[in-house]
């Protein structure tokens, strides 16, 4: 059993990394020639990812994916939200802003 | 001897002389109207919380004493009499350590501390605003100083309060009479840490740092307001749990179970 | 430190493929309630972007991609160990167990080493707490979140204390002390999107 899951976990810590690098890629393609500009694309995506990487650090490595339903509803309900107050801050700033 | 039926009147004389919590209940009520008061006095009658902003200029700040004249000098006069108030609130605190199984020194910390944090953290203000308000043809220059001086106390003074947060939730953390529950204890940490967030207001005259900030003032409010409803509510179950015993504080029985007010018959 | 009693009963059911709450119900709320204050600094951070795209773009350049990536990388590897360690704990391999809790602390102290001598970068560049709107809060951000970081070692001394020897190993209290530590590991994740890729 202990294989498994240090299989498991294993294989979880590789997509997370390879998400983190990633941020690197989407880092290059938002500058131009070392010159940074604003970018609403690099900026969702960036946020996206976050999230997508806490999900998943929330369900494999604190163990969510074996708790009762309602925390895991609780825990993918607190992302949704963090992604509401993240994306709403910069897209209604945005507008506000003008 | 258990508690009578009868009139509301009846149970209270009752209660008032017979309860053997009564001075539990008294120093709990005693919390609650002054909260509700301080509250009052700081957000409407003196108004000078939300904090106005360190970023304005002398003739600004004067103005801002003359539209509050008479609230500074009415609702500051009130928290002066009051103040004494925080004493009997404090001792129920220090009380919920006593009856922890933890050394008596949390308690006895927590009470020196917090005793000494009213000065800066209320009574500067109160005498400063006051002070200001005093004499309207002052020199501006000097009522914007006591303006300064005010917020600046108010705000600035978290370490005190942050210390006692942390001794109180250590406490909370490694007792094993179950006083409280453990995730109060954690939020005493979110509290206590906002409270170091409020330290860079000492810099900052303008954005989200300064004493009126977003972050240095909006969200550390939610965060306190937040833990002292839990407080209260959790110092209200503390004494309907209290068995004036040394070991586990009991859980309360079952809302069934509970119609009857505390007995005197329990206690023994 | 905690109720044996309840620990022994928790200690079967997780044996079973059954439903449990990983550590103390109560560590969820505190990590629930901390989330939701940092999304509120990172909201204000966000809007406060907005309103001074070119100041905040022009500081951000000064930061170096690289310590973010380092960080990140070390956080994850710490909560990959601390993951472990609890899997291990659940086994009754208590050896294993606490390597991997020393090894959780050690990619910590990584990412302590890193930060400082990123700090000490950036001041040398001149930017400081109070150079402007966007290092007030790359600083902020960084040092609350260090904080968090510590208060972790002291969450994981808890736990090596609790693994060492066979009177105490509460599987509930190390599982606790794995929830605080991949908090300090996900708010670092958001906050690297933030202060570094964000444009």
């Amino acid at each position: 059993m202990t294989a498994t899951f240090n299989k498991r976990l294993a294989i979880v810590w590789l997509v997370l990394s390879a998400m983190t690098m990633a941020y690197v890629w989407l880092d290059r393609s938002a500058d131009d020639d070392g010159v940074l500009k604003a970018s609403t694309v690099v900026t969702v995506s960036a946020i996206v990812i976050a999230l997508v990487k806490v999900r998943i650090i929330f369900r494999e490595f604190m163990e969510v994916r074996h708790a009762p339903v309602w925390l895991r509803r609780l825990t993918d309900g607190w992302v949704v939200l963090m992604a509401a107050c993240l994306l709403g801050s910069y897209f209604i700033g945005s507008a506000l802003a003008g | 001897m258990s508690t009578p039926t009868g009139s509301l009147t009846s149970r209270l004389l009752w209660n008032f002389r017979h309860n053997p919590k009564r001075e539990l209940w008294f120093a709990w009520w005693v919390m609650v109207v002054f909260y509700q008061l301080y509250g009052v006095l700081f957000f409407f009658v003196t108004r000078v919380q939300p904090p106005a902003s360190p970023a304005w200029d002398t003739p600004m700040v004067v103005q801002w004493f003359n539209d509050r004249h008479n609230g500074l000098l009415a609702g500051f006069g009130v928290v002066f009499l009051i103040s004494g108030l925080c004493a009997p609130m404090n001792a129920l605190l220090a009380y919920s350590m006593r009856r922890m199984s933890v050394s008596r020194v949390f308690g006895y910390s927590y009470l020196i501390m917090y005793s000494l944090s009213a000065i800066p953290g209320m009574l500067v203000m109160a005498i400063a605003m006051t002070v200001g308000a005093m004499r309207p043809d002052r020199d501006p220059e000097l009522i914007h100083w006591l303006f300064d001086f005010a917020f600046l106390s108010f705000s600035g003074t978290m370490g005190v309060f942050m210390i006692g947060s942390l001794v109180w939730l250590v406490a909370i953390l490694i007792d094993k009479n179950r006083v409280f529950p453990k995730w109060f204890g954690y939020l005493g940490l979110c509290n206590a840490l906002t409270e170091v967030v409020v330290a860079p207001a000492w810099i900052f005259q303008r954005g989200v740092f300064a004493w009126n900030g977003a972050i240095a003032w909006w969200i550390n409010m939610v965060v306190f307001v937040t833990y002292t409803v839990c407080f209260i509510v959790l110092l209200r179950k503390m004494i309907e749990r209290e068995d004036f015993g040394t070991g586990p504080l009991p859980d309360l029985p079952p809302k069934a179970e509970r119609s009857q007010p505390d007995s005197v018959g329990a206690m023994q | 430190m905690t109720n044996l009693q309840e620990d022994s009963s928790t200690d079967q059911v997780e044996r079973k493929p059954a439903r449990f709450v990983p550590g103390q119900p109560d560590m969820w709320v505190f990590v629930l309630f901390e989330s939701l204050l940092f999304t509120g600094y990172f909201s204000v951070y966000l809007i406060g972007r907005i309103q001074n795209r070119d100041l905040y773009l022009q500081s951000q350049a000064d930061l170096d991609l690289r310590f973010g990536i380092f960080n990140t990388i070390a956080l994850l590897l710490s909560s990959w160990a601390i993951a472990r360690c609890v899997q291990a704990s659940r086994e009754g391999m208590y050896r294993d167990a606490l390597r991997d809790a020393f090894l959780t602390i050690g990619f910590g102290v990584a990412f302590l080493v890193s930060k400082v001598f990123e700090w000490h970068n950036e001041i040398r560049l001149g930017n400081t707490f109070t150079s402007n709107e966007f290092f007030q809060h790359f600083f902020f951000l960084t040092s609350i979140h260090l904080l968090h970081l510590l208060i972790g070692f002291i969450v994981m001394g808890v736990a090596v204390y609790q693994l060492w020897s066979p009177a105490r190993r509460s599987q509930r209290l190390v599982e606790t002390c794995a929830t605080y530590w991949h908090t300090v590991d996900f708010l670092w994740v958001l906050i690297f999107a933030l202060l570094y890729v964000v444009r």
